[in-house]
């Protein structure tokens, strides 16, 4: 009985009733949807740093190494020559190693020069492969093989012929060695999406009639004949290490840092990270607040509706009173009518979410290369909807409390 | 117990409001026989709905016993109270009879809800709903529209009317319910109530300030005489 009174009862003030669950919903929507956003951006971050154990590179700034040669974001770092690289590929304890070579684009995207390891090793988030949509691997020397986010954006198929820039601005191109499309990646989520893969040898090949940014007009394709020229690169900008035994991993780090031939660093990416989000997550904790504000805000003006009714309503409880409902009844009745506000916000906040997800999901991916695994609420989420239901009715009691006294001596 | 002739029984009876409040409602005896019907006339202020309260258990006295058909009503806890009250009393307000955004079947069986339907079924009191409509010239589709809204207010009282019929209770308490009305329906009103009330054997205890209707009652009391604070 006292849910049916309730439910009519907000049904006979469906206006306000209705604004109040809206912004009770879209409130707990944003707390979700920052919190699902917050949760997908560690992931697609962390999910890069899956594959290795060490990150080799030139004596720079932790962070910048590894922004640079996992994500390609920030400044570039110093190189590291092709001989210490092998040292430490060839090492004992060292499993595998995959060489990374940065420094030109083509159009917006960035060209990463590496081996065929890379397609082997790499993985991300939960030790997933690389996997070609199209294709396959590098096999010839001008063999290309690009990300999902860039075969989309561009367009490219299989075989399509496509010129490499030097440097990042794509001004100068190399274009008298043009490569062909030989495998398109599945999508992962992570950068690699926006790669262009090519050879270590064929980077080397491009950058023969170039020093240092200028082209030296003298050497053409024509003067080149590729068998002859030594096609082993000088330098390179990474390497990913895998460690064969991971107890292992900070002697061998220990042995990087002190290298003597060249100043070198490893970095373990995961602790790096960890830092780096460290100063993420201040952000991450401010957002977090707002929203919780923007929570409490709207349970304020859930109690405000139910306080505001019940001047109003002090002639229908006295007429409730009356027919026999208790003081008690009354109470259970405004309580019910919270219960069943912040119910329904949270069923509309859970369907909002879910369709957001649906329809915004890969809008973040392809703008802001944000990857969001679609998932139906989490346990975290259920909890957290958990407490915002128990808040909404705790915080209820006070105006269920007034009119709880208000009843006991209100009658004819 | 001994059984007695009276409905209702008010002895010694002592009422202050607790806040700092001059009223004060002091009523050494006042009784009702059973199937009278009393009006109970006094200025507006002076107790009338207070006295109401009490009877119906709302409002505790500071001392003093009322007796409904020989029970004790202020000894119950406010538990009891609220069921006595249901099970036994039927009020009719001047105003704010119904509850607009229930159907008018849902405003006739309040009283039903809240007494769990004393073991009978929904069914029997939602017959006895349209055959006391029938009476007082209440349609059936008038009675389980969906929303009391659109009632006139002819209609409203007489929904007031059966409501506080419909749990069989044995005296009537009705507060003004005729103050708003101008004099032909009043007369319409009363000859309503009171036919009802007669073939149901039950007692009415009516409180007003409009002294052109005691000729149909059986007994007229003062508020300003009983009331020995006044
Ligand atoms: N809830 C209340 N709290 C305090 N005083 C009240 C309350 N209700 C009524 N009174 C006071 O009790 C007195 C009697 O009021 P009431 O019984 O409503 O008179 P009547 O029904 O005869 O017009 C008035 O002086 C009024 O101010
Ligand atoms: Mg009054």
């Amino acid at each position: 009985m006292i849910i049916h009174l309730a439910i009519k009862s907000l049904l006979n003030r469906k206006l306000t009733i209705a604004l109040t669950i809206i912004s009770l919903m879209l409130s707990i929507s944003l707390f979700l949807s920052i919190d699902t956003l917050r949760l997908g951006a560690k992931k697609s971050f962390f999910g890069n740093v899956k594959s290795g154990d060490l990150i080799l590179g030139s004596r720079s700034g932790e962070i910048q190494l590894l922004l640079y040669s996992l994500f390609q974001i920030g400044s570039p770092t110093n190189n590291i020559s092709w001989e210490s690289y092998k040292d430490f590929a060839e090492h004992s304890e060292v499993s595998w190693t995959i060489p990374i070579s940065l420094g030109d684009s083509h159009k917006q995207f960035r060209v990463l020069g590496t081996n065929n390891q890379y397609f082997r090793y790499f993985n991300y988030r939960n030790k997933k492969q690389l996997e070609f949509e199209n294709g396959e691997k590098l096999n010839d020397m001008f063999d290309v093989v690009i990300g999902s986010d860039v075969a989309k954006t561009l367009n490219y198929r299989l075989n399509d012929s496509i010129v490499i820039a030097h440097g990042i601005s794509s001004q100068s191109l190399h274009d008298e060695f043009p490569f062909k499309v030989k495998g398109i990646l599945k999508k992962t989520g992570t950068s690699t999406d926006r790669l262009v893969i090519v050879s270590l040898e064929a980077l080397e090949i491009i950058h023969k009639d170039w020093k240092t940014g200028s082209r030296i007009p003298s050497v053409k394709k024509t003067n080149i004949e590729l068998e002859k020229e030594d096609l082993k690169p000088k330098e390179i900008t990474a390497a990913i290490i895998k460690i064969k035994s991971p107890i292992k991993i900070f002697k061998i780090q220990r042995e990087i840092n002190d290298y003597e031939k060249e100043s070198l660093q490893a970095v373990i990416p995961g602790i790096a990270l960890s830092k780096l989000w460290e100063i993420v997550s201040i952000t991450e904790n401010i957002m977090l607040s707002i929203t919780t504000m923007v929570i409490v805000s709207s349970l304020i003006g859930l109690i405000a509706i139910l306080y505001s009714t019940l001047s109003n309503r002090r002639k229908e409880m006295a007429l409730l009173r009356i027919v026999g409902a208790s003081p008690k009844n009354i109470f259970s009745l405004l309580l019910m009518e919270a219960l069943i506000i912040s119910i329904c916000s949270i069923v509309a906040s859970i369907l909002l979410t879910q369709l957001l997800s649906i329809i915004v999901f890969p809008i973040l991916d392809q703008k802001f290369g944000i990857y969001l695994e679609y998932k139906f609420i989490s346990i975290k989420d259920f909890y957290f909807l958990m407490v915002v239901l128990f808040t909404s009715v705790v915080v209820s009691i006070f105006p269920a409390l007034q009119a709880y006294k208000n009843s006991i001596n209100d009658g004819i | 117990m001994s059984i007695t002739n009276n409905i209702l029984e008010v002895n010694n009876l002592l009422f202050k409001w607790r806040k700092t409040n001059n009223f004060k409602l002091k009523i050494n005896k006042l009784a009702i026989k059973k199937k009278k019907r009393v009006i109970l006339l006094g200025a507006s202020g002076s107790g009338k709905s207070t006295l109401l309260n009490l009877i119906s258990g709302i409002l505790e006295p500071n001392k003093g016993i009322i007796k409904i058909n020989d029970t004790c009503i202020t000894a119950l806890s406010s538990k009891q109270k609220d069921l006595f009250r249901t099970e036994n009393l039927g009020v009719i307000f001047q105003q704010f009879n119904i509850i607009e955004y229930l159907s008018p079947i849902t405003n006739i069986l309040l009283p039903c809800y809240f007494s769990l339907f004393k073991n009978k079924k929904i069914s029997f009191y939602r017959e006895r709903a349209a055959d006391l409509g029938k009476k007082l010239g209440i349609e059936k589709d008038v009675l389980f529209q969906k929303k009391a809204k659109n009632l006139s207010v002819g209609q409203q009282q007489r929904i007031a009317i059966i409501r506080a019929l419909i749990n069989f209770p044995k005296i009537i308490l009705a507060d003004e319910p005729t103050s708003a009305l101008d004099y032909k329906n009043k007369e319409k009103f009363l000859n309503l109530l009171f036919d009802m009330c007669e073939q149901e054997n039950i007692s009415i205890f009516m409180v007003s300030h409009d002294n052109l209707i005691t000729k149909y009652f059986d007994d007229v009391l003062l508020l300003e005489k009983i009331n020995e604070a006044s």
